[in-house]
């Protein structure tokens, strides 16, 4: 027995050797000189095939098929051998422009504030904006990598929104991002604005994020788990920047004088699954993020908020249900919970306290996409959980924040849309007192050029 | 004792991955029953797409990007039928075989002749193809062309067993070129027949056949029917005397429905893919299906 499995493998080695030199001599493609003649000779019918050109010339073809004159000398002269044009990357513009409507003045909008979350977002102010034109630009690098960038234009100036590179060819189904990119935390942190299906973010990412979500730069290495369910695990690294939930600068004050955070400063890990039962798709993930926080207020005023230092951690969980009742209709209910603890020292001049809070929000939205050209959803978003505890004393900071939203969207093509969104939004204070916010969008979003298509 | 389980380990390790089947994944349903009447037994096919849904929208559901995850070839149509759902199956598969430009990516639309060529493209023409018509497999010419394909593809891939896949691709045209006849036959008589379309999904099967398209009822590529637009085709139906609408399974009936009753053109609902019918279980009955609905 002993005998034979050895010879068996031994046998087996060979074969696989002979393969693979079998293999090496005959990759040369030879896809393109397939004809389809040279084979079934016995069959009367074969040589028809070859026909083909001749038998569509006779037929009555109300085509998009322009006929260019080609007896037209200057097709003969024009000639450039040397054109690179076919390389050009994907390129396309994204428009997006919005018509807004507010209770309040965009000053006092501006002076609102969510109490003691340091995220806020960019918004749109009353009339007519032009929120940004998108640039973004795709292609293969070499056999290695893609590249990938997002360049949004504002009327103040042109950003990275990212600009990364993928690997695709690394062995074992792992996955190497690298530049800077929209971390993959959560559901939607990773999706752009124009694939979002509401105007504004959730409140609970533009609490702990800002304006643009968690966007860094740094390396993501994915791994698609060998299972027939779809399981994807991946680990970040990055600068941790975000000076909502992170940030890395140094700060002196009196005595106490902290360097810039060594970077990178934030580890993000995240597993995402999702399963099939028959039209319905679900689809479930779980991201720790967790990285140094340091901050510089640099204001003269130290009185309230200060230089801290200290840690932060998110906890977060996303779940989606959707139901596809055929190609163009379908149901999706999508919900996202974040938990996040800091924990730290206020630094002023004053005095030093020890801050340490537990602050969570979620959303959960209903979409409901009832023809070719429609959609419709409702929103609802909470802040639910805000304890600041300085020097363990709880400063009662107002929870339970919350804002309703509704949209309805018509979709002429694929490439353009028009949204109407309301949101009565309770989540903001001036001062201390809670300033309800009546705000109606009515946007305009609109793709030219090639632009890749979304993911689920 | 030692030796024993380490030449079994060793065995296993190299000779399970030499004998093991090709692991095939087709974009639709039909490049899977071509890919297993060539490969048989010694490949294991898997479609991503089901059939009775739109070819240009499948919906990239995760379970797509585990099952492209193990293609050793992945088969496309090609001719951007599936820009819209696969680039980004294929991105998230962390499959290096199947990325484009690698040797585990066959695209058939390289193998045959497309129709509908734009020379110039414009989106104000609606969602076209640039690259022209990809619904070529509705032209039975065209199968033995993409059996051919797969199966040079899978000699190249699996040389062991190069012979085998050629001689099931002789096998299988020959038996396609018989049905062929049949088809051909029965079709005859409805030579010049005009028919409206819903999208341009059968112009390939039109043209084989000599039926003429009239009109389609996307009154531009993928967009749908307006009111205007049907009341144009209403009075070419009569003035042309149209005799059926091909209607695809996955889109919506009303707007046929609404010509049918005001001309009385009849509506027949034809597959586009294996599996878009019951009766369409394979690539045989699926062309059995198409010229049976035609010719009632
Ligand atoms: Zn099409």
């Amino acid at each position: 027995m002993n005998k034979i499995s050895l010879a068996v493998s031994i046998f087996s080695v060979l074969l696989t050797f002979n393969a693979y030199a079998e293999n090496e001599v005959k990759t040369t493609p030879i896809e393109k000189e397939i004809n389809i003649k040279e084979e079934p000779k016995s069959v009367d019918d074969t040589d028809k095939i070859e026909d083909k050109g001749q038998v569509f010339d006779n037929i009555d073809d109300r085509t998009l098929q322009l006929n260019k004159n080609t007896t037209d000398a200057s097709t003969l002269t024009i000639s450039s051998p040397f054109a690179q044009s076919s390389f050009v990357p994907d390129i396309s513009l994204i428009l997006d422009s919005s018509y807004a409507y507010r209770n309040i003045t965009n000053n006092a909008f501006d002076g609102l504030i969510t109490p003691s979350f340091r995220g806020k977002a960019g918004f749109p102010t009353n009339g007519f904006n032009l929120n940004y034109a998108e640039l973004s630009l795709a292609s293969t690098i070499d056999t290695y990598f893609d590249l990938m960038a997002v360049l949004p234009f504002s009327t103040s100036g042109v950003a990275i929104e990212e600009a990364f590179i993928n690997s695709r060819s690394l062995p074992f189904n792992f996955q190497l991002k690298a530049g800077k990119f929209r971390s993959s935390f959560g559901r939607l942190n990773s999706q752009h604005e124009h694939s979002w299906d509401f105007t504004d973010a959730p409140l609970v990412y533009s609490a702990f994020f800002g304006g643009e979500q968690l966007n860094e730069k740094g390396v993501q290495i994915n791994w698609l788990a060998p299972t027939d369910t779809y399981l994807l695990l991946g680990v970040e690294g990055l600068q941790g920047e975000n000076e909502a939930s992170f940030g890395t600068k140094g700060f002196e004050v009196g005595k106490n004088k902290f360097e810039e955070v060594n970077k990178p400063n934030l580890l993000v890990a995240f597993a995402k699954t999702s399963v099939d039962i028959e039209n319905l798709t679900i689809l479930g993930g779980l991201t720790f993020a967790g990285g140094g926080k340091r901050i510089s207020e640099s204001n003269d005023d130290k009185t309230k908020i200060t230089d801290f230092d200290g840690s932060s951690k998110i906890y977060a969980g996303d779940l989606t249900f959707k139901y596809f009742f055929d190609s163009y209709r379908y149901l999706s209910l999508q919900s996202e919970y974040m938990y996040r603890s800091l924990n730290g020292i206020n630094y002023s001049t004053k005095d030093n306290l020890s801050s340490d809070s537990e602050q969570s929000g979620l959303y959960s939205q209903l979409i409901w996409r009832f023809d070719q050209l429609w959609r419709t959803g409702v929103r609802f978003d909470m802040l639910n959980k805000n304890d600041i505890y300085e020097n363990t004393v709880n400063i009662n900071s107002p929870n339970n924040l919350m804002r309703y939203s509704a949209m309805l969207e018509y979709n002429p093509t694929e490439f353009s849309r028009i949204r109407l969104q309301y949101n009565h939004d309770r989540s903001k204070y001036a001062d201390t007192n809670l300033q309800p916010v009546n705000e109606i969008f009515l946007q305009l979003n609109m793709a030219i050029g090639s632009h890749a298509a979304h993911a689920f | 004792m030692i030796k024993k389980i380490l030449a079994t380990f060793v065995f296993l390790l190299i000779a399970v991955p030499a004998f093991a089947d090709v692991n095939v994944i087709t974009a639709y349903p039909y490049i899977k029953d071509i890919a297993e009447r060539i490969g048989k037994d010694k490949i294991k096919v898997t479609s991503l797409a089901s059939g009775n849904w739109d070819p240009h929208f499948i919906i990239p559901k995760p379970s797509l990007i585990a099952k492209a995850r193990k293609a050793d070839l992945l088969i496309i149509n090609g001719g951007q039928l599936e820009i819209g759902w696969l680039p980004q199956i294929i991105r998230q598969s962390n499959n290096p075989n199947i990325q484009s430009g690698n040797k585990g990516l066959l695209d058939l639309s390289n193998y045959v002749k497309m129709m509908e060529v734009p020379t110039s493209v414009s989106r104000s023409q609606g969602d076209v193809h640039p690259n022209g018509n990809p619904h070529f497999v509705l032209d039975p010419y065209n199968v033995p062309k993409l059996s051919k394909a797969i199966s040079e593809k899978l000699s190249i891939m699996d040389s062991a067993n190069s012979n085998f896949y050629k001689n099931n691709n002789i096998a299988f045209t020959k038996e396609w070129m018989l049905k062929l006849k049949g088809w051909s036959n029965k079709m005859k008589p409805f030579s010049g027949t005009k028919v409206f379309e819903y999208h341009r999904l059968y112009d390939y099967f039109l043209a084989r056949f000599h039926l003429v398209y009239d009109g389609a009822l996307e009154p531009l590529p993928g967009i749908p029917p307006t009111a205007k637009h049907l009341e144009d085709l209403i009075n070419i139906a009569k003035k042309d005397n149209v005799k059926f609408i091909l209607q695809d399974v996955y889109h919506p009936k009303e707007a046929s429905k609404f010509i049918s009753e005001k001309t009385g053109v009849k509506v027949i609902v034809m597959p586009q893919d294996v599996n878009a019918v019951v009766e369409a279980k394979d690539i045989f009955s699926l062309f059995d299906n198409l010229v049976n609905k035609i010719t009632g």
